[in-house]
């Protein structure tokens, strides 16, 4: 199984005016590839900040990350960019969809700054997502037309249009209420189990957590047990009286 | 390449849109953008119009494209002339034919008028000498024998007009006694006055009718002093030639100068300003100033003060009516006012005391019933006019000149500079400026092969004539520079030149003269008038190349500051704009600031799923463009509307001087594309510099931005 993700005792330090603030104080981990992984801890406990070093938006202030075989704190800005755009989908707690474009265009849109596939080609992508996330009647809505369950399943088609190794979730469920929370964990989890794309989404909420197939934890900047491997996580899964996903792990 | 295009399909649809949602931002900055615009498109096609036809009038009346000058000048030519008498220092160019040699070898030259400017006085004929010459004619014919009732009547008439001249003289001269307390100066005067105004003078002129007429004219005529000294400005030329050129040239009156002839034309500026009868002058003005700028009488101190100077010009009236016409005035007056006033000077002086209520009736009373009956103008076309100037050489030289007619420079018929020029042929020009002509050079030579003259400068003449050492002599010592002090060669000419004018004035002269000899400057025409600033240095160089001292000046520059002002108001116009548009800058950079940060987790979204820095930068300038572009395009088409509108009515002008830069009562602005495409540059710059720092702001956003919860 391929390790698409791999820290090596990470550390990240802010400044905040003339403190520096530890926010990450030595993270190693692995994700293999196909995984369905949550990282959980409470605020300020650094979730963020190892979403970002993974998602190439930062760089570790020591130790090193491995995206999808790059070191990414030997990339430079526009090469950490062109990472993103064709490796790793997005997902953002309060959605972050451009207000001003549809349905269809805020989906298109990372396929259009990739600039490889035709118009035909980007289209069908588009709508064979759209149908998927259950918006296909919906490519000519705006944003603000939309539900805050729809605007997450157009965030989530527009993560996956790219087709990415990885796809990000920070805090997905935290803006929607608990059923359509749920839904949208469904949505992901079917979509890691069809295309076996890594999901990696970080959630302070426990029922949230146990969709995952492994869950790290996170305490002030360090992990809190061992989190590598589906059999670390399954008894704090069974804790919860949830049942373990039904994906296979390796 | 396709999915270049859909990219930029995108980026101007995200910025399209954004344009659309943040409005209010969009009206602000565009709403400076199209006044930018606007102003730009409207003031550029104003400053233009103004300069095109200032231009044309300038250079079809009196500059051409180019001026050209002896380099060895002391001041700048300027044909418009500054405001001291005689104009400025020009030196002069020898020979014409040599400068226009050298001209005609520039292919971009396609015509050269010489010229000249200077300045002389000019008495304007003395009502009393014409009347008084006219009797002595009359008189003449009847000692010869000629009985005939014509010639009796017109003899009895024109000793009624002398009469009637020597009554208001009596009447000045009387006053005059009154109010001052010693008059022995003026008793000789007096008497003279008195016995021409005594019954027993006139009963007994018959008998002796040229000695009285000897006695009038020595002793009366002069203290008559309605004799004006005109002071005239006038450019000697090839009148010909320059017609042909200076299309801008109309004759209002008269004729041109004939070809080869000697003769004077009048500017119709002047002929009105200064030739015209003051009353009538006076009267005009009022008008003007009534009509067209709605002023009243009654509120404007100015319209007063030439209302009551004018009761006080009735003399000048006074003095053309012989016997029949005042008592024509007397009745015509007398009914007018219902006075039963039997002094016509009385009359007059009651008429034109004016006022808001009367002014109308009484101005067309003046031109239809009095002016039929008097001179209107002190020198009429047909006259013959005696020009006094003073030669380089401090000389009075003088020159008698038919008067062909009156002339204007269409556009410039209201331009106090342009209107002040008068034309005369070149070679009573050169005359006056005191240079031989080939004429007068024979006749010189004539003249000293006869008495056997020897050239003798005259700083030299005691010496050479007396043998005597005038080194010590005090004279010598204030003997003028050699470059001042004219040969006895240049004094003997222009005593030829006096004794020579009586029969010169008609005589035509060899049109060859225009050509060879002394001319100040030369107008030149070019064939391609854009392409001045080239020729005007192919002009000096071919004037090195051929050994003459020729200075080549722009139209604009040779006319003085006149042909300066489009450029200065061309410099506050782009000043205006700079001012608007940094102001416009600053605010816009700030509106796009403002929206620049209400945008950072959208900005942050774009980058964190991949889109480049560049990306973002491109997309904010190109709202900015767009923005630019939309609304300056409605500003541009504000503007053209607007200049349509004008060129089509026209914009009138409010004063003279507004009509000198109009050349004309009204202007008609045009558009250029020129302009409109200059308004479109300018906007499109300040829209991208406008929006660059917030474009760069926007750039630095962070990914990260995007993965801040809202909380």
């Amino acid at each position: 199984m391929a390790i698409i993700v791999s820290i090596h005792n990470a550390t990240k330090d802010y400044r905040l005016g003339k403190v520096t603030v530890p926010a990450l104080r030595g993270v190693s981990l692995q994700v293999n590839s196909g995984e369905f992984l949550s990282i959980a801890g409470p605020s300020g406990s650094g979730k963020t900040t190892l979403l970002n070093l993974i998602g190439c938006v930062d760089t570790p202030t020591s130790g090193s990350v491995e995206v999808a075989g790059h070191n990414t704190t030997q990339l430079g800005e526009r090469a950490l960019t062109r990472l993103r755009l064709y490796t790793i989908g997005f997902i953002f707690q309060s959605f972050n969809l451009v207000s001003v474009l549809d349905v269809f265009r805020n989906v298109e849109l990372p396929l259009l700054l990739q600039r490889t596939l035709a118009s035909s080609q980007r289209a069908a992508r588009v709508h064979s997502l759209l149908e998927r996330v259950g918006l296909k009647d919906y490519t000519k809505h705006r944003p603000s037309e939309l539900s805050g369950g729809q605007r997450q399943r157009v965030a989530i088609a527009r993560a996956l249009v790219t087709r990415p190794q990885l796809v990000l979730a920070d805090e997905p469920t935290a803006n929607l209420d608990s059923v359509t929370g749920q839904n949208i964990l469904d949505l992901m989890r079917e979509l890691n189990h069809a295309d076996g794309t890594t999901f990696i989404f970080s959630t302070h909420d426990a029922r949230v957590m146990s969709y995952a197939h492994a869950i790290i934890r996170l305490a002030d900047g360090k992990l809190s047990d061992s989190p590598v491997g589906a059999g670390a996580t399954a008894a704090e899964v069974a804790e919860l009286g949830h049942p373990i996903a039904g994906a296979s792990q390796p | 390449m396709n999915a270049f295009w859909d990219t930029l399909k995108v980026v101007a649809q995200i910025a399209l849109r954004n344009l659309f949602a943040s409005r209010v931002k969009t009206f602000i900055v565009g709403g400076i953008i199209a006044f930018g615009a606007f102003i730009i498109v409207i003031g550029t096609s104003l400053l233009d119009s103004v300069d095109q036809s200032m231009s044309r009038s300038i250079t079809g009346s009196i500059a051409g494209d180019i001026q050209v000058y002896s380099a060895e000048s002391k001041e700048t030519l300027d044909v418009f002339g500054g405001f001291g008498p005689g104009g400025n220092d020009i030196a002069p160019l020898a020979d014409f034919a040599q400068v226009r040699r050298t001209l005609n070898t520039i292919a971009n030259v396609a015509a050269v008028v010489p010229m000249g400017i200077d300045m002389a006085t000019v008495t304007a004929g003395n009502s009393v000498d014409q009347v008084l010459s006219r009797l002595r004619e009359s008189a003449t014919k009847i000692q010869a024998g000629d009985k005939s009732a014509a010639t009796v009547a017109d003899y009895t008439s024109q000793k009624d007009h002398i009469r009637q001249i020597v009554r208001v003289l009596n009447g000045d001269f009387e006053n005059v006694k009154k109010v001052r307390t010693d008059a022995t100066d003026i008793s000789e005067d007096l008497a003279f006055v008195q016995k021409a105004n005594s019954e027993g003078f006139w009963k007994d002129f018959d008998q002796d009718p040229y000695g009285n007429l000897e006695f009038l004219e020595n002793r009366i005529a002069s203290l008559a002093s309605d004799a004006d000294m005109l002071f005239l400005r006038y450019i000697g030329t090839d009148p010909t030639e320059f017609r042909r050129t200076f299309d801008r040239m109309t004759i209002v009156e008269g004729q041109p100068i004939p070809y080869g002839k000697r003769g004077f034309l009048f500017s119709k500026y002047v002929y009105e300003e200064q030739v015209k009868l003051r009353t009538a002058r006076t009267l005009d003005k009022v008008k003007v100033a009534r009509d067209n700028r709605k002023e009243q009488i009654a509120k404007e101190p100015e319209l007063q003060r030439m209302i009551k100077e004018n009761a006080n010009n009735g003399q000048e009236i006074l003095l053309q009516l012989d016997g029949e016409k005042t008592e024509l005035f007397r009745s015509k007056l007398g009914t007018y006012l219902h006075s039963q006033q039997t002094d016509v000077g009385q009359l007059l002086i009651q008429f034109l005391t004016m006022n808001d209520d009367n002014f109308d009736e009484r101005y067309q009373f003046y031109y239809q019933q009095l002016a039929p009956s008097l001179q209107l103008y002190k020198v009429r076309v047909g006259d013959t006019l005696t020009i006094k100037a003073y030669t380089r050489s401090g000389y009075v030289q003088s020159a008698n000149l038919h008067v062909y007619g009156v002339f204007a420079f269409k556009g410039l018929e209201k331009s106090p500079q342009a209107g002040a020029m008068n034309m005369m042929d070149l070679v009573s020009f050169r005359e006056l400026y005191g240079y031989l002509t080939a004429d007068r050079e024979k006749e010189i030579r004539d003249l000293r092969a006869k008495a056997g003259a020897k050239d003798i400068a005259r700083e030299n003449a005691d010496a050479q004539l007396f043998g005597s050492d005038t080194k010590n002599d005090s004279t010598a010592t204030d003997a003028p520079t050699p470059s001042n002090t004219p040969t006895l060669a240049e004094e003997l000419s222009q005593i030829a030149g006096s004794r020579q004018r009586s029969q010169a004035q008609d005589a035509p002269y060899d049109p060859a003269q225009l050509e060879q000899g002394v001319v100040l400057n030369a107008a030149v025409f070019l064939k391609d008038a854009r392409q001045l600033g080239n020729t005007l240095t192919a002009i000096e160089s071919a004037a090195a190349r051929d050994r003459l001292p020729l200075k080549a000046l722009s139209w604009q520059k040779a006319v003085g500051i006149t042909g300066q002002f489009t450029v200065l108001m061309r410099a506050v116009l782009y000043t205006a704009v700079i001012i608007i548009f940094l102001v416009a800058l600053i605010i816009i950079n700030n509106a796009l600031v403002m929206a620049t940060l209400e945008r950072v987790r959208e900005f942050g979204t774009l980058r964190a799923i991949g889109a480049q820095r560049r990306f973002i930068w491109s997309m904010l300038v190109l709202e900015s463009v767009v923005t630019g572009i939309l609304f300056g395009v409605i500003g541009i088409l504000l503007g053209t509307l607007v200049v349509s509108w004008l060129g089509h009515r026209g914009i009138p002008a409010w004063n003279d001087i507004v009509t000198f830069f109009f050349s004309g009562p009204r202007l008609y602005p045009e558009l250029s594309s020129k302009n409109l495409g200059l308004a479109l540059i300018i906007v499109l710059v300040v829209s991208v510099i406008s929006s660059t720092y917030p474009a760069w702001i926007a750039m630095r956003v962070s990914p990260r931005q995007a993965m801040q919860s809202e909380e």
